[in-house]
C-alpha cells in the first residue's frame, strides 16, 4: 500500500509540536485515501520518541539513530531521509517548515527527483497529486498550487493544523545509515547564540513581539514582564534584531519565523507587510502603538492606541489580577 | 576568489495588484532585483573587495531582466550572464535550478551564492537544489560570511540559534537579507555598468529546451487572503483602555 511519510523533527530533546501537527494532517489524508501513515525520526536517541509519535496515528515508525545527528548537518540528514524513502517508497513526504527543513528540502527533492512545494498553509493528496495553498508575495495573497511527482515533498507552516490524537499500534523499524563524519565537507563548528531559556516561537501558545518602539532597557523590561505573566515567547521585528536588541532567531516575518500562536501581542511594531507575513495567522492579535494610523491596526483584533510606557504597566497589572483570580 | 551570484527579477511585493478570475494582475510592472539576491551581491562585493577576486552575476529571465543585471553591475559586479527565456514560462524552483546547473557545469568558481528565497514566491528551494545538482557542500540562510584560507565560514540562522558552518571551496550558499544593507548604486557605478559585459545565453546552447524544464508544481489560481475580522481600536486614557483590553482578552477572546 502506498504511504504518506511524515518527518518528525526533534529539537532540544523534544518532539516538535509543529511536526505532530503535520503528522495529524497526514493521518487524516491517509485515512481518507487508503494510504499508510508512517513517520521517521532521525536523532541520536530517535527510538525514545517513538511512543510519543505513536499517539498521533503513525502505523510504522522509522527510526534512524546515529551520533552524527546530534547537531544539524544537512548532508547526513539528506542521506538518512534518502535511505528511508528508498526503503519505504512513500507517495508523499510531509515536513514541518522549520529552518532545518528549509535547509534540506530542495536538496532532497533534487536528489530524489521529487515534486516539491514549500511552506504551505494547507495541503491534500488525491493519490496522484498534492494540492496546496500557500501564501505568496509577502503573504499578501494565497496561491493554489498543484504538484506532481513521485514522491512529492511538502513542508507545512506551523500552526496550520490542530493536533489530533489517534493512538495506534505502530511497528518501529530501525534503519541504519553509516555516516562517516570525516567525509562530511560542511562542518558545524558551533551554535553561537541559542535562544536558550526563551520559548520556541514555533511552538508557543502566546507571543509578545517587540518592535522599534521598544528602544531602551525600561521598555525591554516591560516586554519581559508581559511575556512572564502570559508564559509567552518573546519575538521581535527586524528593526530590533538588526539593531542587535534581540537575538536574530527571534525575528518574526517573511524572513524570520512564521508563527501562529493563540495570542500575539505586537508592541511598538508598525505592521510592515514583511512582518505581518509572519504573524497574520495568529488567532488573536493585540497591537499597542502610539500611531493611530499604524498598519498593524488593520490586522489587530484589539488595537490599543497609546504609548507603550503608559499602556504596558496597567495592562500587565490587570493581566496579573486576572491570572490570580 | 571567484563569486557567482544568481539573481532574479521579481515583482515588487509592495506594488498594487488585483486578482481577477483567479489570475494575478499586477497594476504596474514594477520589477525589482530580489531583495535577498541583492544581499548576496552585496556580500560577494564586500568579500572580494577585502580578499581580492571577481563577482559575476547570472540571471534567468526575459529580455527585461537585463535591467536587473545592470543594477547588479552598477552595484559593482564585474560581469553578467543573461540566460534568456520567454516571459511567461511557468518555471518552478526545479526548472530554475536545472538551468543554473547546466550553466555552471563547465564553469570554475569558489562560491556560488543565491538569495535564500525569492520575495514573490518565498519558496526557498532553488539554492539547495542547485547545490545538490552540482554536488557542492552548502549552507542556507546565511546571515554572515567570512573567508578563511581554505574555507568559507558561514553563520546561518537555524531554529535554535546561529550555526557556524565551515565550507571548503567550491561551495554554495543562500543569503538572508539580514546580513547587510545592499549598497545603492551611485552615478559612477551606473555609468560604469553600461560598459560592463553581459553574455546572452540561449537555453539551447546549454543543451536545454523549455519543454524539458516542465515544472513539477504549478500555480492554478490566486486568491485573496481571508480578511481578518475587522478589529476594534481603543483610544483614550492609557490606563483605562489597557485594563479594558486585558479584560476582553479574558472574557471575550478567552486567550488568557
Ligand atoms: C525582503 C524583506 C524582508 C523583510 N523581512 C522582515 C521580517 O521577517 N520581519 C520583520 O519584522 N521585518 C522584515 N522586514 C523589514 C520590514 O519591512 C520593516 O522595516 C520592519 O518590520 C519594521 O520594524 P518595526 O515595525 O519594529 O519598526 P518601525 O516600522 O520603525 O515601527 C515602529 C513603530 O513603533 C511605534 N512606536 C514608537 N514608539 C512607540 C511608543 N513609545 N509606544 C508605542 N508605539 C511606539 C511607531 O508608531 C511605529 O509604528 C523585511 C524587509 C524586506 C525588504
Amino acid at each position: 500500500m502506498s504511504s504518506i511519510l511524515t518527518y518528525v523533527a526533534i529539537s532540544e530533546g523534544k518532539v516538535k509540536r509543529s511536526s505532530l501537527e503535520v503528522l495529524s494532517r497526514s493521518k487524516q489524508i491517509a485515512d481518507a485515501n487508503g494510504l499508510t501513515c508512517t513517520a521517521v525520526i532521525i536523532d541520536p536517541s530517535a527510538s525514545s520518541f517513538a511512543s510519543t509519535i505513536q499517539q498521533y496515528g503513525a502505523s510504522e515508525i522509522f527510526v534512524v539513530e546515529d551520533a552524527s545527528f546530534d547537531k544539524h548537518r544537512n548532508a547526513p540528514l539528506t542521506s538518512a531521509l534518502t535511505k528511508v524513502m528508498e526503503t519505504s517508497s512513500p507517495s508523499v513526504v510531509a515536513f514541518a517548515s522549520t529552518e532545518g527543513t528549509k535547509d534540506i528540502l530542495g536538496a532532497l527533492a533534487a536528489n530524489q527527483k521529487a515534486g516539491v512545494v514549500a511552506d504551505v498553509s494547507s495541503f491534500d493528496f488525491d493519490g496522484n497529486k498534492v494540492s496546496a495553498k500557500r501564501p505568496v508575495m509577502a503573504a499578501k495573497m494565497m496561491a493554489n498550487v498543484e504538484v506532481e511527482g513521485s514522491p512529492i515533498l511538502v513542508s507545512v507552516r506551523s500552526g496550520s493544523y490542530d493536533l489530533i490524537e489517534a493512538s495506534s499500534e505502530a511497528t518501529v523499524s530501525n534503519i541504519s545509515v553509516s555516516v562517516d563524519i570525516n567525509t562530511l565537507r560542511a562542518t558545524l563548528r558551533e551554535i553561537v547564540s541559542a535562544t536558550g531559556d526563551t520559548i520556541d516561537l514555533n511552538e508557543a501558545e502566546a507571543i509578545v513581539a517587540a518592535g522599534r518602539g521598544v528602544k531602551d532597557e525600561e521598555a525591554k523590561a516591560l516586554i519581559s514582564e508581559l511575556a512572564d505573566v502570559l508564559h509567552a515567547g518573546i519575538g521581535a521585528s527586524r528593526a530590533l534584531t538588526e539593531a542587535g536588541i534581540y537575538d536574530p532567531s527571534l525575528q518574526i516575518g517573511q524572513t524570520g519565523k512564521v508563527v501562529s500562536p493563540q495570542l500575539y501581542i505586537a508592541v511598538g511594531i508598525s505592521g510592515a507587510i514583511q512582518h505581518v507575513a509572519g504573524m497574520a495567522n495568529s488567532k488573536v492579535i493585540v497591537a499597542i502603538n502610539k500611531d493611530p494610523d499604524a498598519p498593524i491596526f488593520e490586522v489587530a483584533d484589539y488595537g490599543i492606541v497609546g504609548d507603550l510606557y503608559k499602556v504596558l504597566p496597567p495592562f500587565i497589572e490587570e493581566l496579573k489580577n486576572i491570572k490570580h483570580n | 576568489m571567484k563569486f557567482f551570484v544568481c539573481i532574479k527579477m521579481v515583482p515588487d511585493v509592495g506594488a498594487p495588484f488585483q486578482i481577477k478570475d483567479g489570475e494575478l494582475i499586477m497594476d504596474s510592472d514594477r520589477m525589482v532585483l530580489n531583495a535577498y539576491d541583492a544581499s548576496a551581491v552585496e556580500e560577494a562585493l564586500v568579500l572580494t573587495e577585502k580578499h581580492g577576486g571577481e563577482v559575476e552575476v547570472v540571471c534567468i529571465g526575459s529580455a527585461k531582466a537585463s535591467e536587473t543585471i545592470r543594477k547588479a553591475l552598477a552595484m559593482g559586479a564585474h560581469k553578467g550572464s543573461h540566460i534568456v527565456v520567454e516571459g511567461d514560462n511557468n518555471f518552478d524552483s526545479g526548472s530554475y535550478s536545472s538551468i543554473l546547473a547546466a550553466f555552471f557545469k563547465d564553469k570554475s568558481y569558489d562560491v556560488v551564492s543565491l538569495g535564500k528565497q525569492s520575495q514573490d514566491t518565498d519558496s526557498g528551494l532553488t539554492g539547495s537544489m542547485l547545490a545538490e545538482a552540482l554536488d557542492l557542500p552548502y549552507a542556507t540562510n546565511a546571515v554572515g560570511l567570512e573567508i578563511e584560507s581554505d574555507n568559507l565560514v558561514v553563520k546561518r540562522q537555524g531554529d535554535t540559534g546561529q550555526e557556524m558552518i565551515g565550507l571548503p571551496f567550491p561551495c554554495a550558499i543562500t543569503c538572508s537579507n539580514d546580513m547587510n544593507e545592499p549598497r545603492i548604486p551611485n552615478l559612477k557605478g551606473i555609468m560604469a555598468s553600461k560598459r560592463k559585459p553581459i553574455d546572452t545565453i540561449e537555453l539551447s546552447s546549454l543543451g536545454l529546451s523549455e519543454g524539458e524544464l516542465k515544472a513539477s508544481s504549478k500555480v492554478t489560481s490566486y486568491e485573496h487572503k481571508p480578511a481578518r475580522k475587522a478589529g476594534r481600536k481603543f483610544e483614550g486614557e492609557a490606563d483605562e483602555i489597557a485594563r479594558e483590553v486585558a479584560q476582553l482578552l479574558d472574557t471575550e477572546a478567552s486567550v488568557i
